[in-house]
């Protein structure tokens, strides 16, 4: 993408008036997308993001710049103007970039970019059918075909020189089903950091039915009683309670500034006995997963809380700093124009020893979650919420009759606690997290689980 | 802050730089102005024989500063474009889009958007608009364009009143001021050749507040001219945010009357704006597909949508094909008047298209979007004082609820609010309405309703208008009899 010559220059110049830490990330990105309505291709977005970001550090102090280009004269431009910032003359004299491989534990068996759109269509134009064709009460399906092939290279003044190529796809389909003026949806995706491979792994008509099936079945639920009570929350995407309740104040960014419920918890007790909890950004071919994160940092497991105690944080360079703690992995950025942050992998809570039916026998009245839409925390306060899309009336310890419009929410520190029952069968899920550093994607996952008291929205 | 940049190169390195460019040059392309860029892709769009197509392009500078304890802890600069090419072949549109101005991608963008267009089986027909319309104009502020330094003293400036409106401000605490230039251009096979220009400075004051061992946060936004942000206020506005939230229990769960902030409703209004999109309704995803002419809400709603919105930063005169951008109000006394249109909903409809084609950033293929956005207030009460006054507390409503819940803010839209259903179950926080006054703060608590009903429900509005993210606006409003969840008796 940029010879280690250019990179060097521009390290140098950043470099120049006194920081002690500099970084160059380049990217050169295909993204492509293709949406299928009423079952035909309807749009498709195919764009190219290329450009460069810099950083440089002094102290705990970061000045960074971007540009859209991957011209020499442009990144030149970018590290001079990174500098200006700064008054000071150069501490760091010498860099000697040095090229490092750290391999690639995500093969790929077909690259995306390499096959006719035709191919694409008809996976998903598959998927929609079998979805329209579940019941006559499904009025519309959409489905998307996602791709991205992510080119960065990352340099900085301690010499790393890197590269990595990550490519990822994406499928879904969401349906509408619709009685007497009222509308009711349901969606599914999967999503890998893999090529076309994906398509022989689901069944797309499996994909359109799950949809559709959803979306059928809420239209004939009504409305939980709103309240506080015990739920069972399913695995899969059910984790992204977890993902809201406490990864988001694990992270540095929020930790570093003392902006977390959890700051100042490590080796205390901030969850249930029966939680473990992990961020994994090494899991061959996972949505979340890296070979080396955006500060060029190789993915790791970090187990974030075991049997209850925070064990670790998950940190990038900058809030290492603050913190003095070394990264673990976790830096990551949407793309050049962000500045990276500490960002979640894959998370997931770990295998317990419950059976899942005793966890729904244990319920005398309350919420079964089957589906989770997404969720929102702030960190500070610790005040989380996440949508159910899917729920059941759990009464005298049994699945009962479908409701919809739930929400659930309360607060991290309380909620971990209430974690009380943790099930076998771990499953994970895909998503899109949003943040300071933007959009990436994230997965989750967990067993079934039950909290033993929360507050779920209704009417 | 420095002006000029220092060259550090030796005279060996610079040598041997030169050739690497050079080098670079002949591999990767020169980087091309966009007027060299555009008169490439128009030179393979010729050859390719397309006789239809569109450029897009937009330009984007912002420097940001952002202020931890009494220090800058994070400087940045960034310079963005980024240009789209949409052709129509057989009817069908095509789109590539690319950061990257050499003559390969010039090329490499015309192929791209051939192939997509080929690809696209919808009937719908597409359009490349055509000269003719009458375009508003965008007076020239003079809005003075901040130095980097500025804008960090003002940061600094903005910091220090925060920790000085409150003994329990505390570290983590962070204010942020930012100013962007941009610039969005349109040119196409019609002849269309459009430009807007905008730009705006903006702050945010996040104060902590920590009382009792619990932390507390506060927020407040500024957009406009630097040299107009009273930092003072909005210091105090942001840290009052964080205190007046001290001490908040939940409520018990049931019934209530709620009146919802100007920016709640509007963070709300924000959620469901795509149900006013005839690209939505005529897809299904909308339940107002149909329903133009139809009173879908309570008489006393009209809702505007108003390109050259008077206070706003983000005024257009073009949508994202080249139609006239335009005012007008989407309902009015109750009434469904017009659903928003691109020039495609609008021929599938039989209609004008209303100047709404939407593009969330260069590389989005066009759907609809609204300009400013908002419902329009009651009419000032006489006795109101000056409009600052009368922007803090809907009194009139307080009074009217009696008893109730006064939310304002709303968390979690992108999950707990459903435009497919008008379903929305989301996390809340505000403060109980006791006596018909203003009581104690609440959070934890849910309330649950449907959108489509909610707005038939509105029993009374404030005059209190404002504005969230520049955009989309809202009185205080008020409704009975709405689900609140939060603890048990």
């Amino acid at each position: 993408m940029l010879s280690r010559e250019l990179v060097k220059e521009a390290l140098r110049r950043a470099l120049a008036t006194g920081a002690d830490y500099a970084e160059v990330f380049a990217e050169h990105t295909l993204n492509k997308s293709i949406t299928i309505i009423s079952g035909k291709t309807d749009k498709i977005a195919d764009a190219v993001v290329s450009g460069v970001g810099v950083r440089i550090f002094k102290g705990t102090r970061c000045v960074s710049g971007s540009a859209s280009s991957l011209a020499p004269e442009a990144l030149l431009d970018c590290a001079s103007r990174v500098a200006d910032a700064l008054t000071g003359t150069a501490v760091v004299q010498d860099i000697c970039l040095r090229e490092r491989l750290f391999g690639d534990i995500h093969p790929v068996k077909i690259v995306p970019a390499g096959v006719a759109n035709a191919e694409k269509i008809e996976y998903i134009r598959e998927a929609c059918l079998a979805a329209k064709d579940y019941s006559e009460e499904i009025s519309q399906v959409r489905g998307i075909f996602a791709e991205v092939d992510h080119n960065i290279l990352i340099a900085t003044s301690e010499g790393l020189f890197a590269q990595d190529r990550q490519i990822r796809s994406r499928v879904l389909a969401s349906s509408i089903a619709s009685k007497d003026g009222e509308n009711q949806d349901g969606g599914v995706n999967h999503g890998a950091r893999k090529g076309l491979e994906l398509f022989s792994e689901y069944d797309p008509k499996e994909l359109g039915r799950e949809a559709s099936r959803q979306a059928v079945t809420m239209l004939h639920a009504g409305y939980i009683k709103a309240g506080t009570m015990p739920v069972a929350i399913e695995n899969g995407f059910g984790d992204v309670i977890f993902h809201e309740a406490c990864g988001h104040s694990l992270e540095a960014s929020s930790v570093a500034l003392g902006q977390s419920q959890f700051a100042g918890k490590l080796g205390t007790r901030i969850a249930n006995t029966k939680v473990t909890a992990i961020d994994d950004g090494t899991i061959p071919n996972s949505w979340g997963s890296m070979n080396i994160d955006d500060e060029g940092t190789p993915a790791q497991k970090n187990v974030l809380i075991e049997n209850g105690i925070l064990k670790s944080y998950m940190v990038d360079k900058l809030n290492g700093r603050r913190m003095g703690m070394a990264s673990t992995g976790n830096s990551r950025r949407q793309s050049y124009s962000y500045e990276p942050t500490s960002r979640m992998t894959n998370t997931y809570i770990a295998a317990g020893q419950d059976e899942d039916k005793d966890i729904i026998a244990s319920i005398e009245y309350g919420l079964y979650a089957k589906s989770m839409g997404g969720g929102s925390v702030n960190p500070v306060t610790g005040q989380f919420n996440f949508s159910v899309d899917e729920g059941y009336v759990i009464r005298n310890g049994e699945i009962c009759e479908p409701v919809r419009g739930a929400s659930l929410i309360g607060k991290g520190s309380e909620v971990l606690m209430n974690i009380d029952m943790v099930g076998k069968n771990v499953a994970r899920a895909q998503g899109m997290c949003g943040a300071s550093s933007g959009s990436i994607p994230t997965d989750v996952g967990q067993p079934l689980i039950r909290v033993s008291s929360i507050v779920v929205g209704g009417r | 802050m420095r002006s000029k940049s220092v060259p550090v190169v030796s005279r060996g390195e610079s040598m041997a730089l030169a050739s690497e460019i050079c080098r670079l040059r002949k591999g990767m392309g020169i980087r091309m102005t966009y007027q060299e860029f555009k008169e490439a892709v128009v030179r393979y769009a010729v050859e390719n024989q397309i006789a239809d197509y569109e450029l897009y392009y937009t330009e984007s500078e912002s420097v940001s500063v952002e202020i931890f304890r009494e220090e800058v802890k994070g400087y940045s600069t960034e310079d963005r474009m980024g240009i789209c090419f949409r052709c129509v072949v057989n009817g069908k549109a095509g789109y590539a889009s690319t950061e990257n101005r050499t003559e390969e991608e010039a090329k490499s963008l015309v192929l791209r958007a051939m192939d997509n267009a080929g690809s696209i089986e919808s009937e719908e027909k597409a359009f490349i608009h055509r000269q003719g319309d009458t375009y508003a104009v965008l007076e020239e502020k003079g809005m003075a364009v901040p130095s980097g330094a500025e804008l960090t003293d003002a940061a600094l400036a903005l910091q220090k009143e925060l920790y000085q409106a409150d003994s329990r401000v505390t570290d983590g605490t962070q204010a942020y001021m930012a100013y962007s230039s941009e610039k969005y251009a349109l040119c196409n096979s019609n002849g269309l050749d459009l430009e807007d220009r905008i730009s705006c400075s903006m702050c945010y004051a996040i104060p902590l507040v920590s009382d009792g061992g619990e932390m507390y946060d506060g927020f407040k936004n500024k957009m406009g001219d630097l040299k107009d942000f009273d930092i003072k206020a909005i210091a105090e506005e942001a840290v009052e945010d964080a205190v007046s939230t001290i001490g908040a229990e939940s409520v018990l769960s049931g019934k209530y009357t709620v009146i919802f902030s100007n920016k709640a409703m509007a963070t709300l209004l924000q959620t469901y704006a795509s149900v006013f999109s005839a690209e939505e309704a005529q897809k299904g995803m909308s339940l107002l597909n149909g329903k133009e002419g139809e009173k879908i809400a309570a008489d006393i709603i009209t809702i505007v949508d108003d390109p050259m919105y008077p206070d706003s930063v983000m005024k257009r005169t073009f949508d994202g094909e080249g139609v006239a951008a335009c005012a007008k109000n989407v309902v009015e006394g109750g009434v469904l008047s017009t659903l928003l249109h691109n020039l495609k909903t609008a021929a599938n409809a039989g209609v004008k298209s209303t100047g709404n084609a939407g593009r969330l950033s260069y590389a989005s293929v066009i759907g609809v979007s609204p300009y400013t956005f908002y419902i329009r207030p009651a009419e000032k009460e006489q006795s109101e004082a000056a409009d600052g006054a009368a922007k803090k507390i809907p009194e009139g409503l307080f009074a009217l609820a009696g008893e109730g819940i006064y939310v304002t803010e709303l968390m979690g839209l992108h999950a707990g609010a459903n435009p497919v259903t008008g379903d929305f179950s989301l996390a809340s926080k505000g403060f109980l309405i006791t006596d018909g006054k203003k009581g104690a703060p609440v959070k934890n608590f849910t309330v649950s309703g449907n959108f489509f009903d909610l707005l038939k429900e509105v029993e009374k509005l404030g005059d209190d208008l404002d504005f969230i993210r520049g955009k989309y606006g809202s009185p205080s409003v008020m409704v009975r009899n709405l689900a609140v969840a939060g603890k048990e008796e």
